[in-house]
């Protein structure tokens, strides 16, 4: 019988996706992939996880429940560390041991990166290809195949990010971790808003996420991710209107670090939206269209100051 | 004939109009409470300008509609500009206090903050998810306190020496408010002691790191409330004005964009069309939208809330 491996479409997924499928992909691995955030999702995700988790987490547990007797294996990545002296949100080591004992009776592909304690990202996939019974050369041709197809991938994208740098609408760079930006419940519908306004979104999730990035903004803040956020603000800056900061109540990562960003940040305007689950929409569309109409003005003055001068 | 604009404020609490001409003078101007019915009380508002209202000299080319309901409200009238309550606000303001650079707002439900440098908006702040010293906060205490909330102000100044309240939490501040009155703290120390808080929580949270410069508007529901202007004057160490028409600027603000809007012909006709909405719920996936249809004489005219395409109603 086919085997197959059920991947839920939530948290580290959204920055990962390519490697991860191809991996399995280049092993003949059948994959399913739980679908697009829904409100059944949050509210499912919401009666596993305590009150206190963020919104983020409980969108990733309803996708782990709907993957339930779907799949052979479920893939939970433990990504505990991926630079030395940097650190991931604790979400990122306690999904394995949260879903194990959530979901008593699944199997689980143990996937795990914490360079601190020398486990490579290449070591991870190791386990994964021992647990489903390939060879070291299967799994590392599998891998430097994933590898390559990731890299190109993320070049596209950073083309196609970059290519907005130089629309004649206005520019928003729209910072958050891609978990959130691009969920359906979450980021997709400020991105949609926005497209609809004629404006062009700058997603700041193009970073090549290999190697180690150092920010100007902070040189104390040790999140890996956190850190590539800054370091987009810092590289797009003069070449934007605006920036968008998005975050799922209550993200501790984020809750400093965008403060952080607010204080240091001041020659561009800045909003920050936090998302929950209860969250209407009317609330978020008021603050985005009265940012838009700032950026507006403040770019209308400016053409026409030129003019004068 | 001359060419004259409306403008409409539908609030949570309550709904303001004006009409106004073309040199962005207020001809007329009403406000009542919404009553939690929004399409009812733009009726009413409707009806009560068109009494005064002098058909032979003017004629209405303009409708802009802001506040909550601005959207439900600008479909039903058929609206010439649909805009958000920030960008209302300060233009109103703007118009008739050129030079000012901030305008704090507390109303029943939010409160916000809105920075001007030369005549545009350049940032502003609204409070999060929590209502914490807004409005309603203040209503709720009155009650606890059994005073109406219109004395709260003057009540506020009697006080020399206000009682510290804990301002970060609603709930803190109101088992603090008991703890206060039941050691025996006179009860317009506590009053006093909560007006500050509210500034003081305000400045903390909505207005956490901006620069608030001179000359500074005070405007919203709270800000009829004299006891919380003086403790923003003490806090601020600046001088805060306080419009009489302040509750007015977001009406006054839309029915100036509304200029720049091409020209329709409002007939106040409209309060007697019956219009209704119905709430139903998607069942095409598992979102479950819930989408709002909006009916003019039991004919559809407009329908919103559905995520994706599946849950568009149409004709």
């Amino acid at each position: 019988m086919e085997l197959i491996v059920g991947i839920p479409r939530a948290l580290l997924f959204y920055k990962y996706k390519d490697l991860w499928l191809q991996f399995f992909a280049n092993l003949n691995i059948k994959t399913v992939i739980s679908p697009k955030t829904n409100k059944e999702i949050i509210d499912k995700g919401s009666s596993y996880v305590v009150d206190e988790a963020c919104l983020s987490l409980k969108i990733f547990m309803g996708h782990v429940d709907h993957l339930q007797n779907k799949c052979d294996y479920l893939f939970i990545p433990r990504v505990a560390c991926l630079n030395k002296n940097e650190k991931m949100c604790t979400n990122f080591l306690v999904l394995y041991d949260l879903v194990k004992n959530t979901f008593e009776d699944c199997k689980i592909l143990m996937y795990n990166v914490d360079v601190e304690n020398n486990e490579y990202e290449f070591d991870g996939f190791l386990k994964i290809g021992k647990t489903l019974g390939f060879s070291y050369f299967k799994t590392l041709r599998a891998y430097q195949n994933a590898k390559k197809y990731e890299k190109e991938k993320r070049r596209q994208k950073y083309l196609l990010e970059t290519r907005k740098l130089r629309s004649p609408h206005l520019k928003i760079l729209v910072v958050a971790h891609s978990y959130n930006l691009y969920d359906d419940f979450v980021g997709k519908p400020i991105l949609e808003y926005l497209e609809s306004q004629r404006i062009a979104a700058i997603c700041s999730d193009i970073t090549t996420g290999d190697e180690k990035v150092n920010t100007s903004i902070s040189h104390s803040i040790y999140w890996t991710y956190n850190k590539e956020l800054m370091k987009i603000i810092e590289d797009t800056l003069n070449h934007i209107d605006g920036i968008i900061l998005i975050s799922t109540f209550p993200c501790g990562p984020d809750s400093l670090c965008n403060e952080l960003i607010i204080r240091k940040i001041k020659s561009k305007p800045i909003l920050y939206l936090t998302c929950d689950n209860n969250a209407s929409d009317t609330g978020i569309i008021t603050r985005l269209e009265s940012f838009i109409d700032i950026l507006k003005y403040k770019k209308e003055r400016s053409t026409n100051d030129q003019q004068y001068n | 004939m001359q060419k004259c604009y409306l403008g409409i404020d539908i609030g949570s609490i309550s709904t303001k109009g004006v009409i106004i001409n073309q040199n962005n003078d207020i001809l007329y101007s009403d406000y009542i409470w919404t009553e939690g019915n929004p399409i009812d009380a733009v009726k009413r508002l409707l009806k009560s300008l068109e009494k005064n209202f002098d058909k032979e000299k003017y004629q209405i080319v303009g409708v802009g509609t802001t506040g909550s309901a601005r959207k439900l409200i600008g479909t039903i009238l058929n609206a010439s500009i649909i805009k958000n309550e920030i960008t209302a606000h300060a233009i109103g303001t703007i118009s008739k206090y050129p030079d000012i650079k901030t305008i704090l707002e507390i109303g029943g439900q939010d409160s916000k903050i809105i920075l001007v440098e030369d005549k545009i908006v350049t940032d502003y702040a609204m409070n999060t998810l929590c209502a914490a010293g807004t409005g309603s906060f203040l209503s709720s205490q009155a009650k606890r306190l059994n005073i109406d909330v219109k004395d709260f102000g003057n009540i506020a100044l009697t006080s020399t020496n206000p009682t510290k309240i804990a301002a970060r939490c609603t709930v803190f501040a109101e088992s603090d408010l008991v703890h206060k009155a039941q050691m025996g703290y006179k009860k317009e120390d506590i009053i006093a002691g909560l007006c500050k808080s509210v500034a003081l929580n305000y400045l903390n949270n909505v207005g956490k790191g901006k620069k608030i410069k001179s000359p500074i508007i005070f405007q919203g529901g709270v800000s009829k409330n004299i006891g919380v202007k003086k403790a923003f004057e003490s806090l601020l160490k600046k001088e805060v004005i306080v419009d009489e028409n302040g509750h007015l600027m977001g009406a006054l603000g839309v029915a100036i964009l509304a200029q720049n809007e091409k020209e329709i012909n409002f007939d106040f006709n409209i309060t007697n069309l019956n219009f209704t909405t119905i709430g139903v719920e998607c069942d095409k996936c598992p979102n479950h939208c819930e989408i709002i249809t909006i009916r003019k004489d039991n004919k559809l005219i407009d329908a919103w809330g559905n995520r994706c395409e599946r849950g568009a109603i149409k004709n």
